[in-house]
């Protein structure tokens, strides 16, 4: 198990992680979702023993990182697919990885063929594409066959046949019982390979449930098709939900069930066509929860004034 | 079967690591060239012009540093293979790499500088006494009955300590990209070091640069690699020692600050 506890961490004047808190359990896919410049990678980096926290600590199974005896078999991560030297060949840097913690040569064969990458194994590194490179990080991460794994952005620069592999790949390490620790900033990449999802937003926690807790916690709106509309709408609005026309005969209600829209809709005396509710989707939830956590955030580009 | 991170595992991990790029190959290819080649440039030239030579030049003539003139300009080429032994792990960003899968620190610099001293040590051995050998053959008969063979025991630890002298500058390099982490600042650093320093000393007053050069690294260096000192430089082995020192205290605070700092 992973386990990250009360976490700061600040570069110069910004603030990277602020007091962050969360578990990761094995044999599930857990996502690490937030913006852009949240603090996913710092994180990953602290647990890893890359960056020095300045409070709290990461742990691996109760140990700190710097602390594993056999890091590469307890812990295999990908957190910059361009992590290595462009000069050497990959099969190279697959094999001095694999001999700094006494794994067998034979080992490196074994990745490089999952990963799809033996007949490039002796080109150097420097020439290969964002997703050969990516691959070579997969195959770097599973050298030492580690009960937990930890991925920043690993769909970056995949083309879509190799999406589903990876996809279809962290569902496999979860069920073997690994623990699979993933980071996106893309919820629709999310909400089809985790089952768990922690979020953050500029340093801190926000929340952490399955892809349907979070979808319950924003509000849904019930899509409520009537015989007159504008006198629903108005009944509606009576009871302080917003209701919104849709096309001819339809109405977006906030605020209320589909069980207290058509209560009010049979109080009124109308003919209730169709009752709908809709949920939230992730995207959207996402986008509720780190509205004030973007970091970056864009704004509309005025068009250029032609003469 | 065996596990763990050991010293010897991450040596023989960065053993791999030092043989595999082209910065290393290059870098080792350029140092023998420079050493022999340019050896065999100014042991012909004065082989060639001995005769029409001033009898007090005859007299302070060295023929053991002269024949390893070549690492004046070689000691360059060391400088670079120990820099970039460090600063390509953050130029490449592989020292995340490399981090992951040694997180200790300390076992990782040692076993790193161990690594680079070992092999440079025998390479350049093996060009000092090369240089040497081709030198003297070319000297042969140009000065009668010379004893400037390696049964001399001052000219066998000149030519030792020469390769000593190489193999420090390559860890001096290694322990300036330890602290500055980037190739050209180590690079330029490591050249100041070696060639601005006598450069400054000889611009000020006589009585300072007396006392000043024979602290400096290339007057070190160029004790250890000769039979008989210049006068007001420090002998061979204070010059050795002192030498180490100097590496020993840069490669402190380099390890220190390695210790301390964020892998980015």
């Amino acid at each position: 198990m992973l386990s990250v506890n009360h976490l700061s961490k600040r570069y110069d004047d910004t603030v990277a992680v602020d007091d962050l808190s969360f578990e990761v359990r094995p044999g599930v896919v857990t996502g690490f979702l937030g913006p852009n410049g949240s603090g996913k990678s710092t994180t990953m980096r602290i647990i890893l023993g890359l960056d020095h926290p300045d409070k709290g600590s990461a742990t691996i199974g109760g140990r700190p990182y710097a602390q594993l005896k056999d890091p590469l078999r307890e812990v295999g991560a990908l957190l910059d697919a361009r992590a290595a030297h462009p000069g050497r060949s990959a099969r190279n840097h697959l094999r001095a990885l694999a001999t700094s913690n006494q794994i067998p040569l034979g080992r490196v064969e074994e990745v490089l063929a999952f990963a799809g990458i033996t007949s490039v194994a002796d080109k150097k590194v420097g020439q290969f594409s964002l997703g050969m490179s990516q691959r070579l990080g997969i195959a770097a991460a599973l050298l030492g066959d580690p009960a937990v794994l930890m991925f920043d952005e690993p769909v970056n620069g995949l083309d879509p046949e190799g999406i589903r592999w990876i996809r279809e790949f962290f569902r496999a390490l979860a069920n073997e019982g690994r623990t699979v620790f993933v980071s996106s900033h893309l919820m629709s990449e999310m909400a089809l390979t985790a089952d768990q999802i922690i979020v953050i937003g500029r340093g801190r926690f926000i929340t952490q449930g399955s892809v349907d807790d979070l979808t319950a916690t924003v509000q849904g709106t019930v899509f409520v098709r009537a015989s007159d509309p504008a006198a629903l709408a108005e009944a509606l609005r009576a009871r302080h939900a917003v209701a919104t026309p849709v096309n001819e005969h339809g109405l977006t209600v906030t605020g209320l069930t589909c069980d207290e829209v058509g209560a009010v809709a049979f109080a009124a005396g109308l003919t209730v066509f169709e009752l709908t509710p809709q949920r939230a989707s992730l995207e959207e939830v996402f986008m509720d929860l780190t509205a004030d956590a973007v970091e970056y955030g864009g704004s509309t580009l005025a068009p250029v004034a032609h003469e | 079967m065996s596990s763990g991170v050991t010293f010897a595992s991450v040596a023989r991990s960065e053993w791999i690591k030092f043989r595999t790029v082209r910065s290393t190959i290059l870098g080792v290819a350029i140092f023998a060239v420079l050493t022999i080649g340019l050896g065999i440039l100014i042991t012909a030239e004065i082989h060639a012009h001995w005769a029409s030579m001033n009898p007090l030049d005859k007299l302070t003539f060295d023929p053991v540093s002269t024949s390893l003139g070549g690492t004046v300009l070689a000691q360059f080429a060391v400088g670079v293979i120990g820099s970039l032994f460090i600063t390509t792990e953050y130029t490449s960003s592989s020292l995340r790499s490399t981090l992951a899968a040694v997180p200790q620190r300390r076992r990782l610099v040692a076993a790193k500088l161990a690594v680079l001293a070992g092999s440079m040590f025998v390479v350049s051995e093996i060009v000092c006494f090369a240089a040497f050998l081709i030198g003297q053959s070319i000297y042969r008969g140009m000065i009668p009955a010379s004893t400037d063979t390696l049964s001399n025991s001052a000219v066998l630890r000149s030519v030792i300590l020469a390769g000593v002298y190489l193999t420090l500058l390559a860890m001096m390099g290694f322990a300036i990209g330890l602290i500055l982490r980037q190739s050209p600042a180590t690079i330029s650093t490591f050249t100041g070091l070696v060639l601005l320093i006598p450069l400054i000393i000889f611009f000020l007053p006589a009585s300072l640069q007396d006392t000043l050069t024979k602290f400096e690294p290339s007057a070190l260096g160029h004790s250890m690699m000769s039979v008989t000192p210049r006068d007001r430089l420090f002998s061979a082995w204070p010059s050795t020692l002192l030498l180490v020192a100097y590496v020993a205290v840069v490669l402190f605070v380099g390890a220190t600050m390695f210790q301390r700092r964020d892998a980015t």
